[in-house]
C-alpha cells in the first residue's frame, strides 16, 4: 500500500516555470521581469462577484495573481450537504484561497419563532439541521424551561436522551456514507440509509413523523414509548453494530479512502479552538470538549461514559471520530434502556406558556457540535428574541484556514468529514 | 487513378426545402390546426402511435437532476437508496448536470437567494422536462409562510406538473407523486406538452452579452 | 402536584447533581469578576450556571481580551456571539457566551450598543470563528465590528437593504403582500371557476352495506390510479 506523506509539498508548475526563469535570467545577468500587482477579477473579466470588493478580504480573495483562476462550485452541485455556493481561486489544481457564500437556505427562523408561541417554536427549529432534528428542539426545550423554572419528569429526561442518542447514531452513520459519497464511493450510501431508514421508522413509531420530529414540549415529550417502538428498538439493537462494521469494514481499509482522507485537512487544536469547532471536529483534534460533560444537562450525569479524542485531527480522525461516537452512542441507549423509570412524560403547563422575563442559554453535544439557543423572555406568549448557535455554521470556517495548498479535489472531501448540514448552516 | 471531380450542376445547387413550419401537410390527418402547431413525434408520418411509445420510454426512463436543498432531499435520498427503491422505475441515475436530467424534483425550500440559480438550471434543462415540487415548502412556502426570504411556492418562478405534499413527504408518497408524473407523461397532460415551440427562449439576465 | 411551576432546585429526589449544585462554585467566578472588571462591570446577575454582567460597547474587547488571557479566568472558547435588539427608542446588545475548564458556569458578557450609531469593536484577533458570527450580526441587526476584515452580508443577497431581525421589520401576516403574490392563478380568486363544482353532479358513492357488485366503471380519461374521489 502506498502511502503519501502528509508533508510532501505537490510541486507547482507555475512556481517550477517562475523558478526556471529567474534562473535563467540570473544566469544571463538580468534581473527579474517586473511584475506588476495582481488584477482585481471583476465583473467585466469573470463575473464574479458582481459587484466591487467591499471588504478587504474580498479584495484579497477576488485578486487574481499569475495563473491563478477562480472556479465557482455553484449552490448546486453533486456533493450531498445542500445548497452552499464555494468561491475557490485555484492556481492550476492546487488552491489559494477559498471564499464560501451562503444564505441559499436562509428561511428567517428566528424571526419567525419571534411571532411564535413557545410550543410552535419548537416545531419551527426542526428543519435547521435536519439531520439531527431532537438535538434542534432538545436546546430550546432546555433554555425555555429555565426561563420557566420547571424541569421534565425523570421519564421524560430518559426518553430525550434516549432519541437523541438514536439520532446521533444514525446521523454518524449518514456521514459515513456522505463522506464515502463525495469521493464517489456509491455503495456505503445505501448502508447508511439502511441503517437510518431503520431508526427513522422506529422514531416514527414514538413521535408519528420520520424526519421533522414534533417531539419536544416544554416539560417533557409528546408521546410515551410503545409497543411498536420498543419491539422495533429491540430489533433493531440486535443487529445495528453488525451492520455499522460491516459499512466500517468497507470503508476504513480501503485504500482510496486512507490516501484520500490520511493527512488531508489538518486542524490543532488550537486552530479548532480559535475557530469555534465543536463536536466530533474538534474532539479529533485532539481537545477533549463533551458539552455532555463539561455543562452536563439533562440525564447524562448519570450514565458513564468517557469522552474519545483522537490525535492527528486529520479527514481520517474526524472519520474515525463519528465511528466510535457511533460505538460510545449506542452504549448510551443501553444504559438508557436499562435505568429508564417509568412515571409521566410530560410535566403540566398551561396551553399558553408566559415565562417570567429573562435570558436563559440552553446548549446540547450536537452530532455536528455545539448547538445552543439564547432565549430572551419579556413575559409574554413569543419569546422576545430566539436565537440560535449552529455548529456547522461555525465549523465551515475552518474551510479557507485548512484547504490552501491542497488539490481541488479534496475540497468536497475535507468538507463531508466536516459534515455541514446547510439547513444549520442558513438557519 | 484519377477520379473527375462532380461537375458543377448548372442550374444550382438542389435545395431541399425546410417543412417543419408546413403546417398544411398534415391535411390529411385532421391535425393542421392541431394546437401544437406543427410536425411533432417520432415519425412524422403517423403521429399517434409511435408517440405513445415515445411517451411510454420517456415516462420510464425519467432521469431527475440532483436538487436536493433541504429536509426534503433527505427523503428524496431516502427514496433513491435500497429501502424505497426508486431504481425500479428507471429513476436511479440522479444527473449532476441540468443538460442531462429529465426531471426536476424541487426538494427543499426555496430561498429568494437560490430562486435565480434554481430558474437557470430550469431553464438549462433541454424539453422535454417536468417539475415536481416535492413538500410543502415548494408548493406554498409551508411552515415558513410569513418569511421575508423564501418563495412562496416554487410555481412563482416555474411551472409546476406534480405537486407532492408532505413535510417531508413520506418515499411513499414521493413515488407516488412519481406514478402520477408517469401519468401525466403518457397522456401527455403535463405543462411541457402544452408548451408551444417558438424556437430558443431565455430570460434575460441583466450583463448578458447578447 | 409535583411538577408544577417552582424555581428550580439544586439536587431533585433522585439525587442527581444538577450542574453547579453549589452556588459557591460560581461564587469563585463572581468574585474573581467583581474584582478584576468591577469598573466595567454592570448589572452582575447569577443563576444556577450562567454569571452574566453587562458592559459598555467601548470596554468590550478590554474586557474579553482579559478574560481570555488571564490565566485565573481563561476563557479560551467563545461559544456563541449574538445580536439583541431592545426595542425602537432602546438600545441594541451583542451577547457573548464563554467557556473555560477552570469555572463550572457559563459566562455571558452584554456588551450595549448604541442604536444611532451602532458600532463595537471586533473579537477576531481574539477568535478567529466570531467572523461568522459578526457578519450575521452585522446582516440581521446592522452591527458595524470595527476592525472586521469581512463585514458583509452573509444570509441576504449583497443588495439586500434591510436588517430583518430589527424590531421595526415586520413579517406580514399575509403572504398575499410577499412579492410575487398572484402570479399564480390560483391565489387570483379571479380566475377561479366555481361553476364546474356547482354544476357538477353530485359522486353518490353507496355506503359500505350497500355496495354489491363491481365498482363502477372508469369515466374517459381516467385511470385506476386517480384517487381524487372515491369510486
Amino acid at each position: 500500500m502506498t502511502t503519501i506523506d502528509p508533508e510532501t509539498r505537490i510541486p507547482d508548475p507555475i512556481e517550477l516555470d517562475e523558478a526556471e526563469e529567474a534562473r535563467l535570467r540570473a544566469a544571463a545577468g538580468l534581473g527579474p521581469i517586473p511584475r506588476e500587482g495582481g488584477e482585481y477579477a471583476g465583473f467585466e473579466s469573470v463575473g464574479i462577484p458582481d459587484r466591487p470588493p467591499q471588504t478587504d478580504r474580498e479584495r484579497d480573495v477576488y485578486t487574481l495573481n499569475e495563473g491563478e483562476m477562480l472556479i465557482n462550485l455553484g449552490p448546486q452541485h453533486p456533493s450531498t450537504h445542500g445548497v452552499m455556493r464555494l468561491v475557490v481561486k485555484v492556481r492550476g489544481e492546487v488552491i489559494v484561497d477559498i471564499d464560501p457564500v451562503l444564505g441559499y437556505l436562509h428561511r428567517g427562523i428566528e424571526k419567525l419563532c419571534e411571532n411564535a408561541t413557545y410550543t410552535t417554536v419548537l416545531t419551527y427549529v426542526d428543519p435547521m439541521d435536519y439531520l439531527s432534528s431532537m438535538h434542534n428542539e432538545h436546546a430550546p426545550a432546555i433554555a425555555f424551561e429555565k426561563l420557566y423554572g420547571i424541569k421534565a419528569p425523570p421519564r421524560a429526561e430518559y426518553i430525550r436522551a434516549l432519541v437523541v442518542e438514536l439520532n446521533r447514531v444514525f446521523s454518524h452513520g449518514l456521514m459515513m456514507g456522505f463522506l464515502a459519497l463525495d469521493m464517489g464511493g456509491l455503495t456505503p450510501i445505501l448502508y447508511s440509509f439502511i441503517n437510518r431508514d431503520e431508526v427513522v421508522d422506529m422514531l416514527s413509531a414514538i413521535s408519528g413523523q420520520r424526519m421533522l420530529f414534533n417531539f419536544f414540549r416544554l416539560g417533557g415529550v409528546n408521546w410515551d414509548t410503545n409497543d411498536e417502538f420498543l419491539s422495533r428498538l429491540g430489533t433493531w439493537r440486535s443487529h445495528v453494530l453488525d451492520n455499522v462494521l460491516m459499512n466500517e469494514r468497507m470503508i476504513t481499509e480501503n485504500e482510496i479512502f486512507t490516501t484520500r482522507t490520511k493527512g488531508m485537512g489538518v486542524l490543532t487544536g488550537d486552530e479548532a479552538i480559535s475557530l469555534g469547532v465543536t463536536g466530533p471536529n474538534l474532539r479529533a483534534s485532539g481537545v477533549p470538549f463533551d458539552i455532555r460533560k463539561a455543562h452536563p444537562y439533562s440525564i447524562y450525569n448519570e450514565l458513564e461514559f468517557d469522552i474519545i479524542t483522537q490525535e492527528s485531527g486529520d479527514s481520517y480522525a474526524r472519520y474515525l471520530q463519528r465511528i466510535a461516537e457511533i460505538k460510545q452512542s449506542i452504549h448510551l441507549i443501553d444504559q438508557i434502556i436499562d435505568k429508564m423509570p417509568h412515571g409521566p412524560v410530560q410535566a403540566q403547563v398551561p396551553g399558553i406558556i408566559r415565562p417570567k422575563p429573562g435570558r436563559a442559554y440552553g446548549a446540547v453535544e450536537s452530532p455536528r457540535g455545539l448547538y445552543s439557543v439564547y432565549a430572551i423572555s419579556d413575559g409574554g406568549p413569543n419569546p422576545y428574541r430566539f436565537r440560535m448557535r449552529d455548529p456547522s455554521f461555525i465549523s465551515l470556517q475552518a474551510l479557507p484556514k485548512i484547504m490552501p495548498g491542497r488539490l481541488l479535489a479534496d475540497t468536497m472531501a475535507v468538507m463531508a468529514s466536516f459534515d455541514p448540514v446547510m439547513g444549520g448552516v442558513d438557519k | 487513378m484519377a477520379v473527375d471531380p462532380p461537375a458543377v450542376r448548372p442550374d444550382g445547387p438542389i435545395i431541399i426545402p425546410d417543412q417543419a413550419e408546413n403546417d398544411a401537410l398534415l391535411a390529411p390527418f385532421n391535425m393542421e390546426d392541431h394546437p401544437q402547431g406543427g410536425f411533432h413525434g417520432l415519425l412524422e408520418v403517423i403521429p399517434t402511435k409511435a408517440d405513445y411509445i415515445l411517451d411510454l420510454i420517456r415516462a420510464n426512463s425519467l432521469w431527475p437532476l440532483l436538487s436536493g436543498l433541504s429536509c426534503c432531499a433527505i427523503e428524496m435520498m431516502s427514496t433513491a437508496t435500497s429501502v424505497n427503491d426508486i431504481d425500479r422505475f428507471g429513476m436511479f441515475p440522479f444527473r449532476a448536470s441540468p443538460r442531462q436530467a429529465d426531471v426536476l424534483i424541487v426538494a427543499g425550500t426555496l430561498t429568494t437567494k437560490m430562486a435565480g440559480p434554481l430558474v437557470r438550471l430550469w431553464e438549462q434543462m433541454p424539453e422535454p422536462k417536468w417539475c415536481v415540487a416535492m413538500g410543502t415548502c415548494t408548493t406554498s412556502g409551508g411552515r415558513f409562510k410569513r418569511s421575508y426570504s423564501v418563495v412562496q411556492g416554487v410555481d412563482r418562478v416555474m411551472p409546476v406538473d406534480v405537486y407532492v405534499p408532505g413535510c417531508p413527504p413520506r418515499p411513499e408518497g414521493l413515488i407516488y407523486g412519481m406514478m402520477k408524473l408517469h401519468e401525466l407523461v403518457k397522456q401527455r397532460r403535463g405543462e411541457w406538452s402544452t408548451f408551444v415551440d417558438r424556437g430558443p427562449q431565455r430570460t434575460r439576465w441583466e450583463g448578458d452579452v447578447r | 402536584m409535583e411538577h408544577v411551576r417552582r424555581p428550580r432546585p439544586t439536587a431533585d429526589a433522585l439525587g442527581r447533581r444538577c450542574p453547579l449544585s453549589a452556588p459557591a462554585a460560581a461564587g469563585s467566578l463572581v468574585r474573581l469578576v467583581t474584582e478584576r472588571l468591577g469598573s466595567d462591570l454592570e448589572h452582575l446577575w447569577t443563576d444556577e450556571d450562567t454569571v452574566e454582567f453587562q458592559v459598555e460597547a467601548a470596554r468590550a474587547v478590554d474586557v474579553l481580551t482579559t478574560l481570555r488571557d488571564d490565566p485565573d479566568f481563561d476563557f479560551f472558547m467563545l461559544a456563541d456571539e449574538a445580536a439583541v435588539d431592545y426595542g425602537v427608542g432602546s438600545h441594541l446588545e451583542v451577547v457573548y457566551h464563554l467557556f473555560s475548564w477552570k469555572h463550572p458556569a457559563w459566562l455571558r458578557v452584554r456588551a450595549r450598543v448604541d442604536r444611532a450609531d451602532p458600532r463595537i469593536g471586533t473579537v477576531t484577533h481574539l477568535w478567529e470563528g466570531a467572523m461568522f458570527h459578526e457578519r450575521e450580526a452585522y446582516d440581521m441587526m446592522g452591527i458595524v465590528f470595527e476592525g472586521n476584515r469581512d463585514l458583509r452580508r452573509i444570509y441576504m443577497s449583497p443588495d439586500y437593504r434591510s436588517f430583518p431581525l430589527r424590531k421595526d421589520f415586520i413579517l406580514p401576516d399575509d403572504a398575499a403582500d410577499s412579492p410575487a403574490a398572484g402570479v399564480n392563478p390560483l391565489e387570483r380568486p379571479e380566475t377561479w371557476d366555481l361553476a364546474r363544482f356547482r354544476d357538477a353532479p353530485a359522486v353518490a358513492v353507496p355506503a359500505i352495506g350497500e355496495r354489491g357488485g363491481p365498482p363502477p366503471a372508469l369515466e374517459s380519461g381516467e385511470t385506476e390510479a386517480d384517487t381524487s374521489r372515491p369510486r
